[in-house]
């Protein structure tokens, strides 16, 4: 911070704020109309954000809240372990996805770029895509039975892409020769590059007119802000020690065996402290995170019981204390697979929602269906041609004290849009034969929880390998305030007219033509007594079928 | 139109106000006019007003022989759900595709959410068993329907809606379903997703397609109290309505397409920004136009404004063309607040028109941004709307003291000035996001700006964003009207089906181009466009195989595809920074637009003042300090006059300020035109 730099009011820093979140917004804008594969640019799985020039996130776009607060831990351990400051130069692209190097899962590329300004660094850029294939044991890299990383796809360390302006071609060449779609994979990362371009030129637009200087320093204030915003939020909730537990069902391997995501929360004036030491050791399958993931669930879920004009940035996790001892499924220690790494975050967020609920119970809502319901169909053609489709389905979000749960609504860590039935069958051999809601599927309550759905394929091609990895099957979205849990999940399979169940971790499952595979996904629970619910609701969801 | 019918009037109605251009070919005149709008039945306030204008401006109703009418009618029946209770019929087994819609969250960290608007409910949805597949084959045919006409007769339906899963490739399904349903429920309006958006992803075209049918018996409706208006007192012109897209469309197609309206109120102040590019000889103009709670931005770019092929009504998808807008919550009357976190912040939330700016004494009582302009003295508290409204500066001092200095220890003319600053900057981030998304650089244009606010910011907002001139044109409050008084007569026709952009299939496209043409050449004459009148522009949706989003390029003349493939590589590079000339390209979308040009009667040129009078001045604040500005009447300038900024003009509904280091003449057709002199 200079001295000399002219006083920044609050009218500058609203204005610089404001320039900042146009920034991330160019970004996204970006990606979404550029991007290849259909789940960046259908099921929009991916996010963009502003960093400070020491990695700490400034602004955000409107995507993936489970990608957007893990960008500055990811940053900051890229800075501090792999790429030290000195060795950022203009024109630099760095891009990594190993989790044990600050990422989430392998899957998700990373990419950051710095903006230099008068010869000095004033800011990062970055991006965070969700592709759609990286190699490893399954089509979709969302393998639910690997042991170890290495099977888990191709895992990039941090590396320049680009160095100096320049194409790095052998790493290009190597991540082409390692994937199942290249084209997609390679015209996403193409995406990815030219967004921090953009967002590169609108921070240098805005450093030529307030100079390098104030834009420091206005980053810090932002930071500041944001900080003071959680603080006041956190000084609102009474102190205490909330304590809550939920589960997932298991890691795909040992079968039935929970998994424990317990969660300490202390509430002492304007700070929270989370301890997570009661959390279960790592597992042997993929259902692991690394801290990235669970730093992003733990503050996500204190961000939203904060004012709804705070500032979203890193300042908001500054009053948050996080204690994850390495070993544990919210900290595992290389090279445990991390795939399904989303299924651990869904899960801690509903087990702080449990633990926020008994201290701000008037803002938190039963939990939603916790769990990303990740399908992949490889389908090959009697000729031979392979094609995938990764789908991200969802649930119902759960009631809330003052209304119902919202029927199939993108909750929690993720934000994802449906892939259109349309779309998939002009493109795969895969017919959609259902889409609907999931009557009866949300939880009892004063306020009904949301429904969850229902989607049936069809595999129209010779042969098909399909890889599910889900939850919830058998531990379900908890109701609060005596309203009722909603229903488990279902997978089935049904060959000439007999049903029989999928496991819901499940690695290329050999597929024949005519099969029909059924997923029914979760809903909401409910909030409150069942009793309590207006007649008028209750005869309403029985025209509506919802009940 | 006739010399028998010389006078062609545009009317466009909105919330509170009818306005009105009028043209009158006899000495070329436009005249401006403004009467309440009668929102029970919009019809009555337009004869008002034509009746109150045929008295001043001297014409006789039996002279006007053509009405343009936009309307935010099918709009303000979306925003106030005052719809037609319809049903939808749509492929067994996908019923509940428009109440699950495309998931994504807009507020992530919300907590208590609302659904997405639904504006079917589901037992009000019918499946109906039956396959397309997505290249047009029949997978199961449509089975009996009479148990399912059965229910329909029960649910009796005001409109209904039938969407099947890919109709855009085989509409044949939903022709059958709509013929039995004539049969079974006579005269009840059926929409079918074939015709009102052929295009591929179900859920937004459901959304078009239920928009549309809801709307028709609201839209009907009205269009029936209109034409029964004709022949009062030989009132007889033919009429047009504006469509979303900018173009004018019969009755008849308004009546069947009414979701074609939507965006009917906004596209006629682009089409005003698309005409007064040419008059002006300015091929690139961003046009804003900033009212008491919004702030329209849209783009003309080589004279020709941008159009898209779907936007949004109340977070519900409508996929038709339109005239491409981004529209923010700023305006007049946006909230200044200052929140928990200290920090100050301007709109959203307004205090619109009830109660409005607390300078209007009519009970608000948090600072607005007309307040600010107030407080600071660029509002002439004796002059607003021309003198019409006294405003109440000790009460906006007063707010702005208490609810934002305090707050932010500053005094009140600093708040103030803060609040139009924090607002500044919001509309430039607006404006530039606009120019953004195509690839192009703000100082490349001169800013348009209207509304009764537009002219508060303008210069500012230029300066923010390194725009050097300011285009003001006259009547700025009733621009819209006056886009529409020179529009054409637009259809769009659309085809989804993807070719792969090789030589291989020029054949099959250049087919499928010509039976377009055929079409949309059929739906002119239908219109009774003479031949010499007819234009037909068609365009293609193109993509890199893999893409999702399609950019709109211009068909080339030349049969072969080279000059399409070089246009759409150059567009992408503009917009995306790059291009991937060596991957493949497919065509999704064939479109035509179908024009019917009206003639356009010459426009007389505005005549400026003789005689001017030296301008006023008052004490206005700026920087810590007041100073005297020189304030000039709008009406009195002349074309020798010379504006030095810092300064302020006045008109009856609009007040401008003219920034230091600008100045500002009037031009020959009447804008005042500002340059920037001084970095």
């Amino acid at each position: 911070m200079s001295t000399l730099a002219p006083p920044l009011g609050p009218i500058e820093i609203e204005v610089i704020r404001n320039a900042l979140t146009a920034a991330a917004a160019e970004m996204d804008i970006t990606i979404w109309r550029t991007s290849r594969s259909t789940i960046v640019r259908e099921l929009l799985d991916y996010s963009t954000a502003v960093f400070d020039s020491e990695g700490q996130n400034l602004a955000q776009s409107a995507r993936i809240p489970g990608h957007l607060n893990s960008m500055t831990h990811a940053l900051r351990a890229l800075l501090a372990d792999h790429v030290p400051p000195e060795q950022w130069h203009e024109g630099d692209v760095v891009i990594f996805n190993d989790p044990y190097c600050g990422g989430q899962h392998l899957p998700d590329i990373l990419a950051f770029k710095p903006v230099f300004h008068g010869g000095a660094r004033i800011a990062f850029v970055g991006t965070l895509c969700h592709h759609i294939d990286v190699g490893g044991l399954v089509a979709g890299s969302y393998a639910a039975k690997a042991t170890e990383i290495f099977q888990e796809g191709l895992r990039i360390p941090p590396v320049k892409l680009i160095d100096r302006g320049v194409r790095n071609e052998g790493i290009w060449a190597m991540i082409r020769q390692n994937i199942r779609k290249p084209d997609l994979l390679l015209g996403d990362l193409s995406s990815q590059l030219a967004s921090l371009e953009v967002g590169a030129a609108a921070l240098t637009r805005l450093a030529n007119r307030f100079g390098a200087a104030a834009m420091i320093e206005a980053g810090a204030r932002i930071l500041d802000m944001s900080e003071a915003g959680m603080r006041a939020a956190i000084g609102r909730m009474p102190d205490g020690t909330y304590e809550f537990e939920d589960f997932l069902d298991d890691d795909g391997i040992e079968l039935g065996k929970r998994i424990r995501l317990h969660v300490r929360l202390e509430i002492e004036g304007e700070t929270a402290r989370v301890d997570l030491s009661g959390c279960s050791p790592q597992v042997a399958g993929p259902t692991n995170a690394t801290l990235a993931s669970t730093n992003a669930a733990v503050m996500f879920a204190l961000m939203c019981c904060a004012d709804a004009s705070l500032h979203m940035s890193a300042g908001c996790y500054r009053p948050i204390s996080v204690t994850a001892p390495e070993g544990l499924v919210v900290n595992a220690r290389h090279p445990a697979p991390v795939a399904h790494r989303i299924a651990v975050s869904h899960r801690l967020l509903n087990a702080m929602n449990g633990a926020l609920h008994q201290a701000v119970p008037d803002l938190i809502p039963a939990a939603y269906y916790g769990n990303s319901y990740v399908t992949t169909f490889q389908t090959v053609k009697d000729g031979g041609q392979r094609d995938v489709l990764v789908e991200i389905e969802i649930g119902g979000s759960g009631a809330h004290p003052a209304k119902d749960g919202v029927n199939a609504y993108a909750s929690g860590m993720h934000n994802n849009s449906n892939i259109p039935i349309e779309m998939i069958e002009a493109q795969l051999p895969l017919t959609v034969l259902r889409y609907a809601l999931r009557d009866g599927s949300g939880g009892a309550g004063m306020r009904r929880g949301g429904l969850g759905l229902v989607r049936e394929w069809r595999i129209d091609s010779a042969h098909c390998f399909f890889t599910a990895n889900m939850d919830r099957f058998d531990h379900a979205p908890y109701g609060l305030a005596g309203g009722g849990p909603a229903a488990t999940g279902a997978l089935v399979l049904r060959r000439e007219g007999a049903e029989s169940p999928i496991p819901p971790k499940t690695d290329n499952l050999k597929l024949q033509q005519g099969d029909v595979v059924r997923l029914e996904t979760s809903g909401g629970g409910g909030f409150g007594p069942p009793a309590d619910r207006a007649p008028e609701a209750t005869e309403r969801d029985t025209r509506m079928g919802y009940a | 139109m006739s010399v028998a019918q010389p006078v062609r009037i545009a009317v466009d109605i909105g919330g509170t106000f009818t306005d009105f251009q009028i043209l009158d070919q006899r000495h070329g005149r436009v005249m401006a006019w403004k009467a309440p709008t009668t929102p029970a039945d919009p019809s009555e306030g337009l004869m008002t007003g034509i009746r109150q204008a045929a008295g001043r401006f001297g014409f006789a109703l039996a002279d006007v022989g053509l009405l343009l009418h936009g309307t935010t009618i099918a709009t303000n029946a979306v925003l106030e759900r005052k719809l037609a209770a319809g049903v939808l019929l749509t492929t067994a087994g996908f019923e509940d595709v428009l109440e699950i819609t495309r998931h994504v969250r807009r507020d992530i960290y919300g907590l208590a959410p609302d659904p997405f608007p639904c504006l079917i409910d589901r037992d009000r949805r019918f499946g109906v068993a039956e396959r397309m597949r997505a290249d047009g084959s029949v997978e199961a045919p449509l089975g009996d329907l009479s148990r399912l006409m059965e229910r329909l007769r029960e649910a009796a339906p005001e409109a209904i809606a039938i969407g099947l899963l890919h109709a855009y490739a085989n509409p044949a399904h939903e022709r059958a379903l709509r013929d039995a349903v004539a049969a079974a429920l006579p005269g009840v309006p059926v929409s079918l997703s074939s015709d009102i958006s052929p295009e591929i992803r179900e859920y937004e075209r459901l959304s078009t397609t239920v928009l549309n049918a809801l709307l028709m018996p609201v839209v009907q409706r009205y269009l029936a109290k209109l034409e029964a208006r004709l022949g009062e007192d030989g009132f007889r012109p033919r009429i047009f309505l504006v469509q979303s897209n900018g173009g004018m469309c019969s009755l008849a197609r308004a009546a069947e397409q009414p979701a074609r309206l939507l965006l009917s109120g906004p596209s006629g102040g682009a089409l005003a920004a698309e005409r007064l590019s040419r008059r002006l000889g300015r091929p690139n103009l961003v046009a804003v136009d900033m009212g008491g709670t919004s702030f329209d931005v849209s783009v003309v770019q080589d004279h020709v404004i941008g159009l898209v092929t779907q936007g949004e009504v109340d977070r519900l998808p409508v996929r038709l063309p339109m005239v491409e807008m981004r529209t923010i919550g700023a305006g007049g009357g946006s909230i200044a607040s200052v929140d928990a976190a200290g920090r100050l912040t301007a709109g959203p939330r307004s205090a619109g028109a009830r109660p409005g700016p607390v300078c209007y004494a009519r009970g608000g009582v948090e600072p607005t941004v007309t307040d600010a302009n107030a407080v600071l003295g660029r509002l002439d508290p004796d002059f607003f709307l021309g003198g019409a409204m006294a405003l109440d500066l000790a009460g906006a001092r007063d707010a702005m003291a208490t609810r934002i200095g305090a707050k932010l220890a500053l005094s009140t003319e600093a708040a103030a000035e803060g609040v139009l600053r924090v607002t500044n900057a919001q509309l430039a981030a607006a404006v530039r996001l606009s120019l953004f998304e195509k690839g192009l650089d703000p100082r490349a244009f001169s800013l348009l700006s209207f509304g009764g606010a537009g002219g508060l910011h303008a210069t500012e907002v230029a300066d923010e964003l390194g725009i050097t001139e300011v285009v003001l044109p006259r009547e700025p409050g009733t621009l819209s009207a006056y886009g529409i008084l020179f529009s054409d007569l637009v259809q769009d026709i659309a085809r989804s089906r993807l070719y792969r952009a090789e030589d291989s299939h020029a054949a099959a496209l250049a087919e499928a181009v010509a039976g377009l043409r055929a079409e949309a050449d059929a739906r002119l004459a239908a219109d009774g466009v003479p031949d010499s009148q007819r234009a037909v522009e068609v365009s293609a949706d193109l993509r890199y195989r893999g893409q999702a989003f399609e950019l709109l390029v211009p068909w080339p003349e030349a049969p072969a595809l080279a000059p399409l493939l070089a246009r759409f590589h150059a567009t992408h590079r503009a917009r995306f920074s790059y291009a991937a000339e060596g991957d493949p390209v497919e065509i999704v979308t064939l479109r035509a637009a179908a024009i019917g040009r009206l003639d356009k009667p010459e426009e007389a040129v505005a005549t400026p003042a003789e005689s001017g009078t030296a301008p006023g001045s008052r004490q206005v604040w700026q920087g810590g300090a007041a100073t005297a500005w020189p304030v000039w009447r709008r009406e009195r300038l002349r074309l020798s006059d010379t504006i030095e900024g810092p300064a302020i003009i006045e008109e009856a509904f609009a007040t401008h300020v003219i920034a230091a280091g600008w100045r500002a003449a009037l031009d020959p057709e009447g804008a005042i035109i500002a340059r920037r002199i001084a970095a």
